[in-house]
């Protein structure tokens, strides 16, 4: 059903990375990557997963939700990985045909995987553990300085474009189902037909759900102006975003990893 | 042989997760060809979803619907073929129409029934002569009419299939009172025309003790009664103790009665209720 449709992948387990300052999560995770990608060999990357497999306890979040994710992007995985086992040297284990096999290459296979394993685990913690409201607002006030070169209001109308959209797409979901159940009652064969049948069959499902998107889009905008709102200057938050001592300790952490990571690299 | 009959019907949304909830539960009545029933319930009592079962929008979770005798999920590949059976007008029709004219959106029904050429248009004409959509209108866009003729187009597009049965699920929701006159009027004009069975899901008391045969009663996803109108209307405390009351002039009438007047119990709509007091004035003269 088009309800199972997750957008925005929320899960509320209560955590301290839950309640984290959504600016700090999203430095943090670009930190992360760069820190994944430093890493040169297996002492570095094993550092680096050690890391993640903390941050994945500490979210408090069902192991079988970040399987979710990995196995939507397991064919890229098994792609990469195949590609790499014929790009090493070393011992020569065996051939396909013109293509050898060599220790160096399963090797940097394996690596190259876990690597993207946890590109993966990494930012998915941040979208299960950040509401989509506290990300657009992240967003927001990281991309902040970009008022200084004359940008002032597209940041906060950016952010406020975000921020409807995701509220909105409950909404929309919840009306396509219903206006699909409508045409099924009046007869119209959403399932079976060829390609072009099927295109043609959205057509009543597709238009009804324009309609009401700008219907609402213009009553929204009704509401808004009639609360006087306009995404000027000097307008203030009623969520103000702050900085705690566990931002703090949480950021201290991450950077001690990322040393050590770097570290691995020299020493290694 | 009865036209409709729900066995042991239930759902429950959400199967398999934790979010489950039983919507209905162990629902069943039987109706016969040509009834006017009415269901009433309170917000969230199940009455939609109960309705969505009647022509394969939902599957059961358990329980079967029988139309006409035959079991309707007996062939799920068929089941389109139960739509134009029994119609089912859903909340808020005219957010459903979609074609560049009010013509070609009636026709969108039967001819998803296979109809086309003359039977098709004729099938349009009549339905739109039945029940009052104007000639001139037929090449307008279905956009440009007013909120009270969308949803007369938008019923007529129903219509077209000449289901047996016909559902509707708050046909008067958000009209004023000549747009439910007119509705209540089409709906009247339709079962004359057709005999066809029909059944209303309707918030308003006065529009079921107008229309409605039987009333089927539905609490928190069960059937608490199904029985004459004048026998449900006449349980009042039953019905206010599940978040419904009797119609405006009923509750008039019972107060009346409290004060000491000598009146009949069963007065549910006003026509009702003028004939009752004409009768006393007569009484009156003739003491």
């Amino acid at each position: 059903m088009l309800k199972d449709i997750t957008f925005g992948q929320y899960f509320d387990s209560k955590s301290v990375i839950h309640k984290a300052d959504p600016r700090i999560k999203i430095v943090l995770l670009v930190l992360i990557i760069v820190f994944i990608f430093l890493a040169k060999n297996f002492w570095g990357l094993g550092l680096a997963a050690l890391f993640i497999l903390i941050t994945m306890l500490v979210s408090k979040i069902p192991v079988k939700m970040y399987f979710k994710n990995l196995k939507a992007i397991l064919p890229i995985l098994i792609f990469t990985s195949i590609i790499n086992v014929f790009y090493g040297e070393g011992d020569v284990l065996f051939s396909i045909w013109r293509f050898d096999v060599t220790t160096g290459g399963l090797e940097r296979a394996g690596f190259m995987a876990l690597r993207i394993i946890l590109l993966i685990i990494a930012s998915s913690t941040l979208t299960y553990a950040t509401t989509p409201n506290d990300l657009t607002d992240g967003i927001e006030s990281l991309l902040s300085p970009l008022r200084f070169i004359g940008l002032k209001t597209a940041v906060h109308t950016l952010a406020m474009m975000m921020t409807i959209a995701l509220r909105f797409i409950p909404t929309l979901v919840e009306e396509a189902e219903k206006i699909m159940n409508a045409q099924k009652a009046r007869g119209a064969d959403l399932e079976s037909g060829n390609l072009k049948e099927k295109v043609k069959a959205l057509i009543p499902i597709l238009i009804p759900l324009l309609f009401s998107a700008v219907r609402r889009a213009a009553e929204l905008a009704d509401a808004m102006e009639c609360r006087c709102y306009n995404s000027g200057e000097g307008k203030t938050r009623m969520k103000q975003l702050k900085l705690h001592f566990r931002d703090f300790s949480i950021s201290f952490i991450t950077l001690i990893f990322g040393t050590g990571v770097i570290l691995c690299n020299i020493f290694m | 042989m009865s036209v409709l009959e729900v066995k042991g019907l239930s759902h429950t949304y959400g199967g398999n997760t934790p979010f489950y909830s039983d919507a209905i539960s162990n629902i069943s009545f039987t109706v016969e060809q040509g009834e006017m029933i009415g269901i009433i319930g309170h917000t969230g009592s199940g009455k939609s979803t109960l309705v969505q079962h009647l022509n394969g929008i939902l599957k059961p979770t358990q329980g079967e619907i029988f139309i006409d005798g035959k079991d309707i999920w007996e062939r799920p590949k068929e089941i389109r073929k139960i739509r134009s059976k029994v119609g089912l007008v859903f909340q808020y029709p005219e957010y459903q129409l979609f074609e560049e004219t009010v013509y070609a959106d009636i026709a969108f029904g039967p001819k998803n029934m296979g109809l086309s050429g003359d039977e098709l248009k004729n099938r349009v004409l009549d339905t739109c002569r039945l029940i009052g959509v104007k000639d001139e209108y037929l090449q307008k866009s279905p956009f440009d009419l007013s909120g009270g003729e969308k949803r007369r187009v938008a019923i007529a597009g129903v219509m077209a299939m000449r289901p047996q049965i016909i559902v509707f699920d708050e046909p008067t929701a958000g009209l004023d009172p000549k747009g439910r006159q007119d509705i209540v009027k089409i709906i009247n004009d339709y079962r004359a025309a057709t005999n066809a069975t029909v059944i209303i899901i309707s918030h308003s008391m006065e529009d079921m003790a107008m229309l409605a045969d039987k009333l089927l009663v539905l609490s928190k996803g069960e059937v608490v009664m199904f029985d004459k109108t004048e026998n449900v209307f006449a349980q009042g405390e039953k019905l206010r103790s599940i978040g419904l009351n009797v119609p405006i002039v009923t509750r008039v009438f019972d107060a009346l009665r409290e004060k000491g007047y000598d009146l009949p119990k069963d007065v549910f709509t006003v026509s009702r209720a003028v004939e009752a007091l004409k009768q006393i004035k007569a009484g009156d003269r003739n003491a």
